[in-house]
């Protein structure tokens, strides 16, 4: 298996450098193929009948290549595991996925979730988007008609490798609309093996990132295409994407606020022209109507705050074509009296938005989001950067420079992306995925631009390449503002210079140094793909000195134990962690799961948790809870264990009941978390401590140590002694890393003894005296 | 007057006047409760000495809870932790006396080391700043002393802790900070005014290479981790106090310095410039000396700062195997 394991290794690493340095060797072609049809006698295809057709296969195949080694550099996971769905959120999306093939589309948009927040539940179809379900579903619905029965986990688990290769053709095409074609086949091959994007997207990872990178790539795609020609037919094609991405992910509301600002931009540098109008126009009405289809969007696009700009920027088009339009037909000093009434109207009206929606608060609300993502969500440092980037994080400002330098429409369009885009990824480390697209393409830029010039042979070309400029139906801004053509032709003469005078040594030392930075760039990718980011975290590995390999299957095993031996109906009651998983493997019911909608319904479970057994039954009894299940690591050494993640049981809970929980309670007067003796004893009490640790005093893990040792915390525990009244242990699986209690019921009434029955007022009495002296004790410690 | 309420059996000091006089005397509390009003209105956080504190906290006849602070603010004593304890004491003061809920049921005061070290020693306290609340009623247990290093310093988990121990609630109101949007409307206000001034000549709005050069400085500014100094606040560089060595990288990828991602973005901006300079030295149209000059400076800057890069990231990620040039 190791052997496998090392050849796969080497494999991949051969792809993704084969995918990098033929790439490499592609520039010369690939820039004339850029530059077009005009030249055409590169000295790569001299000899060759058709030299275009050789580019175009050449292109092709590179293309083909960079989406192999992206498919394949994601599936280490599945390589040294097996075809599995990773993490938490994926079992949802993978449970509702079956439930959407098994019952049917209409059925999967009416569901209502019994098994999910006992006894609230969970109305399925209104709350979740759609896109991820329905493009798998729909592949396998496919892949049956042709009698290709694959099951439903497989086309769920290689779902995002096959979308990151969708990724890097819309990049390469979205690149080629921007710079040139081998700056897009730079840019497709980063973005295939860019860590950043591999992230979110390794085989059996099955979440919406995973498909909503290529809807976002594409719908900027056709936007650019659709400003460039101004043509309804792209235009209607983008707002298709658009709607594909407001049915995967929330995060399509980076598009509808990057669009119009793109156009605002565009007006503020009086770049506007008919096509933008077009453009945008239609896509602002189409897309309106269309992302309004998806129940979970809703009425949001025409009432929330973040989907404001769009509207805005919609109307102060129409009235710049307004004012455009009558400027051709009036003189000019009734223009000028109009424009200061129409500019004087236009501030009253935004002047009284700003102050209504003020009032209303819902201009807070646009706030709220970046202030609590700032507080809940780790920024990001320079570490995270330079790991998801590598060598990319450092050059794509160069890029950005030579966008910004040469500009027109669609540059301006990137140059806004990625100074958008590297806010939001520094604020929150998450966003990095919406960051990487945009460094893959500008990166791209940088280094094409760079091998163009180096890269070249030194014999003359004849002809300037000729770009077709975008704006061939608006003469007057292409006049003064557009001067690319004429760009292009100055560049390329001194381009020509250059090659005789920088000489050949130079410049192959230059080459040589660049694609070994490259090179390196391919190694690093596919060390962190499979060091940090191919761990499936429902199955575990561990490895011994001599480089074996043992798999810890506790999980698995735990969730099929539930599922074969509880009754259909039990309740299991766990940290909302584990709920998507116990749903998804065991088929349970379960209290809390990942979707944290309900706090006070999580803080319930924290208290109980946190609580001592008494007081946690009676929690338990009024949730109907049948089993209880705990993750304990102290055996193996987990550190994503439950007792790791107690306090914030213990913060959640203290929140809504601060008056039973408190959190310094759980900590030494030196204020210290620790589980020993010298832990405090509110602590070593809670139901949590004494479920992870039930029989744990009596194991002792290696003769060094004292029986009771927790590898994770390194401690001896402080309880050995630790008995149950109400809950009873159920299941202990291989390692110990998943515990389940059952909760007894209520015992029965105890028989009255007759004997006590005659000394009753004796007892009484004496009890009596008993609970005085008690009170008087304390009364004395106080 | 007052009978046994006022203490309870443990409380020593409350036996012993009552042992002397036989009762609390009503006067003698009033007339603190009027001088601790007194001093009170002056000033939000009364300061103390040995005597004060003896007279006005430890003696018995007392119906105020007390919320002290022990602090060492003198500039000898070197004490930065409790100066921003301070502030965030000042404020929650502050919020206490102003509010229209002031009573005299709770006092702040502060006791400094150099004014009542007799203070410390008597309670048995060897640091600072430390919180601690003095009941109406009885002792000091332990959770009136505040969990600093749990619960930090900030005004409004003090408040927490003050409405917990004494129920009575104060609503933290700071005072608004101006300095922010005064700079800002400064800044607003030089560029308006340069505008103004050359409002005959706006070409530099149209120049490239202003925007250029400003949209690399905030891409760099966001790529260097300064969003996680700005939300996070890390210290600028860290001094080990034994050896006296100041190391400028910290040790764990989770964390940077201040001063790391100074280094971080220059660094980048190295490479950047290298790349740009690659480009320049290639299309410009100088004399050729100047552009093979340019060249080599273009792709030693991209590999010496890279490399560089990629040898701090090496020494911050544990376990990455690979450098180039240098270790």
């Amino acid at each position: 298996m190791a052997e496998h394991h090392a050849a796969s290794d080497g494999k991949h690493k051969a792809s993704a450098n084969a995918g990098g340095s033929v790439h490499g060797n592609s520039r010369p072609g690939a820039a004339g193929g850029g530059g077009g049809g005009g030249g055409g006698k590169g000295g790569l295809s001299g000899g060759l009948t058709q030299p275009a057709g050789w580019q175009s296969l050449l292109s092709f195949s590179i293309l083909f290549l960079a989406c192999l080694a992206g498919f394949s550099s994601r599936l280490f996971a599945v390589i040294r595991f097996e075809s599995i769905i990773h993490e938490f959120d994926p079992w949802f999306n993978y449970r509702s996925t079956h439930h959407l093939t098994t019952n049917g589309f209409f059925e999967f948009l009416n569901w209502f979730d019994e098994r999910a927040w006992y006894p609230l539940g969970r109305i399925v179809g209104g709350t979740v988007y759609p896109g991820l379900m329905v493009t798998a579903g729909l592949i396998h619905y496919v892949l049956n008609l042709l009698h290709i029965t694959v099951h439903i986990r497989d086309v769920c688990v290689f779902l995002a490798p096959v979308f990151s290769g969708l990724t890097a053709i819309s990049t390469f095409l979205l690149t080629r609309e921007l710079w040139n074609q081998g700056a897009g086949l730079l840019a497709a091959c980063f973005i295939a093996i860019v860590p950043g994007y591999i992230s979110r997207s390794v085989a059996g990872s099955f979440d919406n990132e995973g498909i909503a990178i290529f809807a976002l790539q594409f719908t900027y795609y056709l936007w650019v295409k659709s400003v460039k020609t101004g043509s309804v037919f792209w235009t209607i094609g983008c707002c298709l994407s658009y709607f594909y991405m407001v049915s995967a992910w929330g995060g399509y509301v980076f598009i509808i606020n990057l669009i119009p600002l793109h156009v605002f931009v565009l007006l503020l540098m009086q770049r506007y022209s008919r096509r933008v109008y077009i453009a945008y126009s239609t896509f602002y009405i189409v897309g309106l109507i269309l992302s309004m289809q998806i129940p979970f969007v809703g009425f949001q696009p025409i009432r929330t705050s973040e989907h404001m700009a769009a509207a805005g920027v919609f109307a102060l088009l129409q009235a710049y074509a307004f004012l455009q339009y009558l400027k051709d037909r009036l003189t000019r000093q009734e223009f000028q009296t109009l424009f200061f009434l129409g500019v004087s109207l236009a501030a009253g009206v935004v002047f009284l938005t700003v102050i209504y929606l003020t009032y209303t608060g819902i201009y807070a609300k646009i706030h709220i989001p970046i202030i609590a993502s700032v507080s809940e969500h780790q920024p990001t440092t320079w570490v995270s950067f330079f790991f998801d980037l590598h060598i990319l994080v450092c050059t794509f400002p160069a890029g950005l420079w030579f966008c910004i330098k040469n500009i027109n429409d669609e540059r301006v369009f990137v140059a806004l992306y990625a100074i958008s885009a590297v806010y939001f990824a520094g604020v929150m480390v998450r966003l990095m995925l919406t960051l990487t697209p945009v460094v893959c393409m500008l990166s791209a830029v940088a280094f094409s631009s760079v091998f163009e010039h180096y890269m070249g042979d030194d014999t003359k070309r004849e002809k300037p390449p000729a770009e077709d400029s975008s704006d061939e139906d608006d003469k007057r801004n292409s006049g003064n503002l557009y001067d690319k053509a004429g760009k292009v032709r100055k560049h390329v003469s001194e381009q020509e210079k250059a090659e005789e005078g920088l000489g050949p040594n130079v410049k192959s030392i230059v080459t040589m140094l660049m694609l070994m930075l490259l090179m390196m760039f391919a190694v690093h990718c596919t060390w962190v793909t499979s060091n940090a980011y191919s761990s499936p975290s429902v199955v575990l590995a561990s490895y011994n000195h001599d480089g074996t390999r043992n798999i810890l299957d506790d999980f698995r095993e735990a969730y099929y134990w539930l599922r074969q031996n509880t009754d259909e109906h039990a309740r299991v009651m766990s940290w909302w962690d584990y709920g998507y998983q116990i749903a998804g493997m065991a088929n349970r019911t379960t209290l809390v799961d990942n979707n944290t909608w309900n706090n006070s319904h999580i803080a319930l479970v924290g208290k109980a948790m946190s609580s001592n057994e008494s007081a946690a039954y009676q929690i338990m009894r009024s949730l109907d809870v049948d089993y209880v299940l705990i993750i304990f690591g102290g055996v193996i050494g987990y550190s994503g264990d439950d007792i790791n993640k107690f306090l914030w049981m213990v913060r959640i809970a203290e929140g809504e009941h601060p008056k039973d929980i408190r959190e310094s309670d759980y900590f030494t007067p030196q204020g210290e978390f620790r589980v020993d003796k010298a832990g405090s004893p509110t602590l070593l009490n809670c139901l949590m401590y004494k479920m992870s640790y039930y029989r744990f005093g009596e194991m002792q893990l290696d003769f060094r140590t004292p029986p009771g040792f927790d590898r994770t915390r390194n401690a001896e525990i402080g309880n050995k002694d630790i008995k149950f009244k109400h809950l009873e242990e159920a299941f202990t699986s291989e390692h110990w890393l998943v515990r389940i209690y059952k909760v007894k019921n209520l015992d029965n009434r105890e028989p009255l003894d007759h004997k006590l029955r005659s000394v009753v007022p004796k007892q009484k009495y004496t009890s009596k005296k008993v609970a005085g002296h008690i009170l008087f004790c304390c009364f004395n410690q106080k | 007057y007052k009978d046994v309420a006022g203490c309870t059996m443990y409380d020593d000091e409350c036996k012993t006047t009552k042992r002397k006089f036989g009762f609390i005397p009503e006067t003698l509390l009033s007339e603190k409760v009027t001088q601790m009003m007194e001093w009170a209105s002056k000033r939000s956080v009364i300061r103390m000495n040995g005597d004060k504190f003896r007279r006005f906290v430890k003696a018995p006849p007392r119906n105020y809870s007390m919320v002290i602070m022990f602090t060492a603010l003198q500039p000898q004593r070197q004490c930065g932790v409790c100066r921003q304890a301070d502030e965030e004491f000042q404020v929650l003061a502050n919020s206490w006396r102003y509010s229209s809920a002031f009573t005299n049921k709770v006092f702040f005061a502060s006791v400094d080391f150099d004014e009542g070290s007799d203070v410390f020693q008597m309670l048995n306290m060897n640091s600072a700043p430390t919180f601690l609340h003095f009941p109406s009623k009885g002792k000091p247990r332990r959770s009136d002393t505040y969990e600093l290093q749990v619960r930090g310093f900030a005004a409004e988990q003090l408040a927490r802790w003050v409405a917990d121990r004494t129920d009575v609630q104060i609503r933290v109101i700071r005072p608004p900070n101006y300095a922010g949007p005064l700079l800002l409307g400064f800044l607003l206000a030089v560029i308006g005014g340069l505008a103004y001034l050359r409002r005959h000549n706006l070409e530099f709005l149209f120049n490239k290479n202003v925007w250029a050069f400003s949209a690399l400085c905030f891409v760099l500014i966001m790529t260097s981790g300064q969003m996680w100094n700005h939300i996070r606040g890390p210290p600028y560089a860290h001094k080990n106090p034994s050896t006296g060595q100041v190391s400028y990288i910290h040790g764990s990828s989770q964390a940077q310095f201040v001063a790391e991602t100074h280094i971080v973005l220059l660094f980048n901006a190295a490479v950047t410039m290298g790349m740009v300079l690659l480009c320049e030295a290639a299309t410009s149209d100088m004399d050729i000396g100047k552009r093979k000059i340019m060249c080599v400076a273009g792709i030693g800057l991209v590999m010496l700062f890279f490399s560089w890069l990629l040898s701090i990231f090496r020494a911050k990620y544990h376990g990455y195997p690979y450098s180039f040039l240098m270790s």
